[in-house]
């Protein structure tokens, strides 16, 4: 399913990044970074009303030659990034919007750890296994 | 101080009037609609007599190189169309170009575009524009001069293709001089020359736009060698044959080529000819490593004289275009030396010499007003009536072919619109990019019109046409015309004044598609993108622009990819919201193809400028990458210590990579460490980033080491560098010294005393210089920690330290001793191997022994850092260097260099001036006093009980040992509990030990 999964904090630094593969690993770092760009300028492309009930999941940001990546903005402004093959053509939007979904609540049961200090790299066991069975889930 | 005062609010002025005019960066200095009129202007052929040659040769010039500074009109122009509606030209320019029979070789084009690219580099002082993106603020260089000149060699290196007449020859120039003995009778061989190469099949190219060429008569006349009456008496003849307007007497060579070197002449020429004579070269940097290859700088790229080739006494080389690469391998046998420009063998002089060998000498400034007067004049009289008399022709033809008086406009409709398919003679022609017209087809006359109005700025008139054209070629799958037609359709759209039509740029798209895709004409697909991206730019469409320049990159050729990405990469900085870091990406993959392209500098200043956004943004594998790329761009540009700091980043940053990258990193930076002190063998050491010191954690011993329990026997101390702090113990310690002191002092403490400290870590209290003894070692032990996932090797460890002797009794001043030199004085000890595993921290034990007393300063620690896997070599850095000198450590390389020790003391809390701001005292356990010798007593416990009944009474021995030659006297014991203990004296067999049971 995803090759890599990325949460990026508010300040555009990265919390967590995950790729399927160590050899592709900073490709898909040059990927997440420049898909910032685009998730930037989705989010100032909205009004700012509309900024607090917009839909979280941004859809495709960009598609390149191999792959697809996907965008999700939490309420306070931590992206979630998925690169996906682009080769995989069963991957429905819906199914990429559950995976950002299951990555969310992931996410805030991290944040709700009192140990966490909001701003630091993720190191979760649970967070882990969660990320490693979306990118496992081979179709 | 005030020259430079002076200077910099210049520089800030000219930064500013630069972001005024331009506004963006990346931007051309000229305007857009500039820059396209420039780059499709009316082509002129000359063709010289051997003779007229040589009177243009005094000045260092040929013919064509000669009126270039002029040819740009500077007067407003009047033509009509052929609806008999005036027509205004401003700006014009020509060219004129001598003939060169061999269209332009690929292999020679590219050589002269990356010549063009690599000569053009960033000077110092360039105009960088701050562009502040949210929390970025990015220094970014202003303009791309580089790409400009690219732009411009590209545009004027383009073959000449069959299916437009834009940069085919209008007229042809026949110059004669007045000085040969039959000046007519040359002129007219020149003409049959012309007539010859346009019309015989002998000669494909140079393209000719229609087959009556205009031919202009110009005689040539030197003012300082000719007699004036035979010129005059000659142009009187010509006017008779050729007419006033078809001929010219230009004057030219009025000073000697002798004299008047004291006056000063304007050079117009220079700026235009550097780019003709540009050297094969690599610049490198003006070091020690600079290699010049001499093979290359040896040859100009100008029009060689071949003697094998000349055709009727003609001197034009037709074989032999500039951009052709034939003349590299025949410089020696051809070139004649004398009149051209003579490049001397070095390449920093030959760079400076196209400004130092004059043009022009024999020129003066009348001389230049009458070659402006020249070419106006050919423009007025010979070019524009030809250009206006061939429009009316052309449409003539067209509105006839259908029989209809109508006007052109709507005539060319009609009669295209039911343009039937073509016969089958012209489908027999079609090949995968559709359908090939010949010359002089039908269907291409409506193109000629088009593309002669284009050229004398008739933009309404062209885009009509260009438009019908387009319709027509498209409906016979002549797809090569139609995307011709398309883009000349969008361009002249574009330029029409007043905008009465928004910028078509999906016919841009669709002729980019046809000629990359269809016609496989790279080529002609850049050409097109270069010229839309301008467009687009100038509409502030800089994400499409962007689209448009990377969807041009390809395999094919790695300077225009980097070029393009490079511009793309601007467009995104560019934008409204910029995206910097798109920016920033593009950069990185136009770094990357300008050092595949062999543009290191250009690589280097991309993944440099890419680093501002990466650098301390948390993105490490991205940065590590960079940093990685940088360190080696620079090292094979022979910028070493830049190398060295950026491969220093990589291994200082807590690094992210895997164990391999890791190690592949660090076997490249000793590499180039290894080439940086080879450089200065007799500088001071490097300071090496690897491993770490936990600086704080050095602990120092005073005195020898313990000598270990033996049997029953124990050392009654607790004292050791293998021994934990511990407080408490410490503190009761302290206190029995105190008041043994008091009482050995009758009740008072003295102010200066001090509790004895062997070993200093970072809780003792360290304020105070700390006493060593005269031949008593001081052990320091350094806490190194190794970051990495690769294990370190460090061999030949052993301290640093500064001594001055001084002898506390008889004052004298001893020189100060730097670096491990005076081993009379202090014995080093020296660990030959100390392997620090991956992401290890490990104690490592050093010993001075002081023979002198003064006063010792523990610098750092010096050593050999080096890896212990280490067969592969280095790829993409000549290994030989490293083979040839290095010293290799199990199959590893090292670098010797230093690291030193600072301590921070403890942050001071006294006084409120301390408490309010921020200081810490001095830490001084690495500055011990080395005093004389003194008693040193050690002390074991023999049988010592370890647990005692109540009330019970034990016999346990204590051996005292005074291991120094000075005697010891007066010992005290002390104890907390002296109720505790009974003493019984007995004399041992040595003079120096003696042991007591209690």
């Amino acid at each position: 399913m995803a090759v890599c999964i990325a949460v990026i904090a508010k300040e555009n630094y990265p919390l967590y990044i995950q790729s399927i593969t160590t050899e592709n690993e900073l490709k898909f770092h040059y990927t997440v970074h420049t898909s910032l760009d685009v998730v930037d300028e989705k989010i100032s492309a909205m009004g700012k009303a509309l900024v607090d009930q917009r839909e979280l999941y941004l859809g495709l940001l960009y598609p390149t030659e191999d792959y697809k990546v996907y965008g999700y903005v939490t309420n306070s402004k931590v992206k979630f990034v998925m690169v996906a093959d682009s080769s995989n053509t069963a991957l429905r939007d819906n199914e990429i919007h559950s995976m950002f979904q299951k990555l969310h609540n992931s996410y805030i049961d991290v944040m709700c750890n009192p140990f966490y200090n909001p701003g630091d790299c993720i190191h979760s066991r649970a967070f882990d296994n969660m990320v490693t069975s979306m990118m496992m889930q081979v179709c | 101080g005030g020259g430079c005062g002076g200077r910099r609010p210049g520089g800030r002025a000219a930064a500013e009037r630069r972001g005024a005019c331009g506004g963006e960066m990346a931007q051309c200095v000229q305007s857009v609609q500039e820059f396209i009129q420039d780059s499709f202007v009316p082509l002129v052929a000359a063709l010289c007599s051997e003779e007229a040659e040589r009177l243009t040769r005094k000045n260092n010039l040929g013919f064509s190189e000669l009126v270039k500074p002029f040819c740009r009109l500077t007067s407003e122009v009047h033509m009509r169309d052929p609806n008999n509606q005036l027509h205004v030209i401003k700006n014009l320019k020509i060219a004129v170009n001598n003939i060169i029979t061999h269209s332009p070789q690929p292999g020679g084009i590219r050589k002269l575009l990356n010549d063009v690219v690599s000569v053009s580099q960033p000077t110092e002082g360039l105009v960088t524009n701050v562009i502040t993106a949210g929390d970025y603020d990015l220094n970014i260089s202003a303009t791309t001069p580089w790409f400009e000149s690219y732009r411009e060699s590209f545009l004027q290196s383009m073959p000449a293709s069959d299916h437009e007449f834009l940069n085919h020859y209008v007229a042809c120039m026949l110059v004669v001089s007045s000085g040969e003995p039959e000046p007519v009778e040359q002129f007219l061989k020149l003409s049959q020359e012309q007539h010859r190469i346009q019309h015989s099949s002998e000669y494909a190219y140079p393209k000719w736009f229609i087959p009556n060429t205009l031919k202009y008569y110009v005689l040539l006349h030197d003012v300082s060698a000719g007699e004036e009456q035979r010129a005059d008496s000659v142009y009187e003849e010509m006017k008779q044959r050729y007419g006033t307007q078809g001929c010219y007497l230009l004057k030219i060579n009025s000073r000697g080529s002798n004299r008047g070197a004291d006056e000063q002449i304007p050079d117009p020429w220079s700026q235009y000819l550097q780019k003709n004579s540009i050297q094969t070269q690599e610049s490198y940097d003006d070091g020690p490593y600079t290699v010049i290859s001499n093979k290359n700088a040896d040859h100009l790229i100008s029009d060689d004289l071949d003697n094998d080739i000349q055709v009727d006494g003609l001197s034009n080389n037709f074989k032999a275009h500039p951009l052709q690469l034939d003349h590299l391998s025949d410089t020696s046998s051809s070139f004649d030396g004398t009149d051209y420009i003579k490049t001397t063998s070095s390449l920093h002089e030959s760079k400076k010499t196209s400004s130092g060998t004059p043009h022009g000498a024999c020129l003066t400034l009348t001389d230049h007003d009458r070659i402006r007067q020249f070419i106006q004049e050919f423009t007025f009289r010979g070019l524009l009536p030809h250009i206006e008399k061939t429009i009316r022709q052309l449409n003539d033809q067209l509105i006839s072919r259908k029989g209809l008086s109508r006007s052109l406009f709507s005539a060319t409709k009609k009669w295209f619109s039911g343009s039937k398919v073509p016969e089958k003679s012209i489908n027999e022609l079609k090949n995968t990019s559709g359908l090939l017209y010949p010359p002089e087809a039908p269907e291409l006359q409506i193109r000629k019109m088009a593309d002669l109005c284009f050229l004398v700025q008739h933009y309404e008139l062209a885009y009509s046409c260009y438009h019908t054209a387009k319709k027509d070629f498209l409906n016979d799958q002549a797809m090569l015309y139609a995307a011709g037609a398309l883009e000349m359709a969008a361009v002249s759209a574009f330029l029409q004044p007043g905008a009465p039509r928004p910028y078509p740029a999906h016919y841009m798209d669709t002729a980019i598609q046809t000629y990359r895709d269809i016609c496989k004409n790279m080529v002609l697909a850049e050409r097109c993108v270069l010229l839309s991206a301008e467009i687009l730019k100038s509409q502030s469409k800089y994400s499409d622009a962007a689209a448009l320049l990377i969807r041009l990159t390809s395999e094919d050729s790695d300077l225009r990819s980097a070029l393009l990405l490079e511009q793309a990469a601007h467009c995104f900085i560019n934008m409204k919201s910029p995206m910097v870091r798109k920016f920033a990406f593009h950069m990185i993959l136009a770094g990357h193809r300008y050092s595949k392209a062999g543009q290191k500098k250009h690589a280097l200043r991309c993944y440099s400028q890419a680093m501002q956004v990466y650098k301390g943004k948390g993105w490490s594998l991205a940065e590590d990458h960079i940093n990685f790329t940088i360190g080696r761009q620079s090292f094979t540009l022979r910028q070493l210590d830049n190398a060295v700091s950026a491969f220093r980043h990589i291994l200082i940053n807590d690094s992210k990579q895997p164990a391999a990258q890791q190690g592949t990193f660090l076997r490249e930076y000793l590499y180039v460490y290894k080439n940086v002190t080879q450089l200065s063998p007799d500088g001071p050491l490097p300071q090496l980033p690897l491993p770490y010191i936990n600086n704080s954690a050095t602990r120092v011993f005073f005195g020898h080491d313990r000598r270990p329990s033996e049997g029953e026997k124990q050392a009654a101390t607790h004292i050791s560098l293998d021994q934990e702090y511990d407080c408490e113990s410490s503190h009761q310690w302290k206190e029995l010294e105190e008041q043994v002191v008091a009482v050995v002092n009758k009740g008072i403490i003295p102010s200066n005393f001090q509790p004895t400290q062997y070993c200093l870590n970072s809780y003792s209290d360290n304020s105070k210089f700390p006493l060593a003894v005269v031949e008593e070692p001081v052990t320091v032990e350094v806490a190194f920690r190794n970051p990495l996932k690769v294990p370190l090797l460090l061999t030949d460890l052993s301290l640093l330290w500064k001594f001055q002797p001084k002898d506390f009794n008889a004052k004298h001043n001893g020189e100060t001793k730097e670096l491990a030199c005076g081993n009379d004085m202090i014995g080093a000890e020296v660990i030959a191997e100390f392997l620090i595993n991956s992401e290890e921290t490990k104690m490592a034990r050093l010993k001075l022994f002081p023979h002198q007393t003064g006063e010792l300063h523990i610098l750092g620690v010096v050593y050999n850092l080096g890896t212990i896997q280490g067969t592969m070599m280095l790829d993409g850095i000549d290994p030989s260097i490293g083979l040839q000198a290095g010293k290799f450590v199990y199959n590893g390389m090292s670098v010797r260099g230093r690291q030193e020790l600072e301590i921070q003391g403890p942050r001071l809390n006294n006084t409120k001036e301390e408490k309010t701001s921020i200081k810490y005292g001095p830490d001084r356990r690495l500055d011990p006093i080395i005093t004389e010798e003194m008693p040193l007593l050690e002390v074991f416990f023999i049988n010592f009980p370890t647990g005692l009944l109540c009330g019970e009474i034990r016999k346990a021995y204590v051996e005292f040992v005074n291991v120094s030659k000075c005697p010891l006297t007066a010992l005290k014991v002390v104890s907390k509990h002296p109720e505790f203990f009974y003493f019984w004296w007995k004399y041992c067999c040595s003079n120096t030990t003696e042991s007591l049971s209690f």
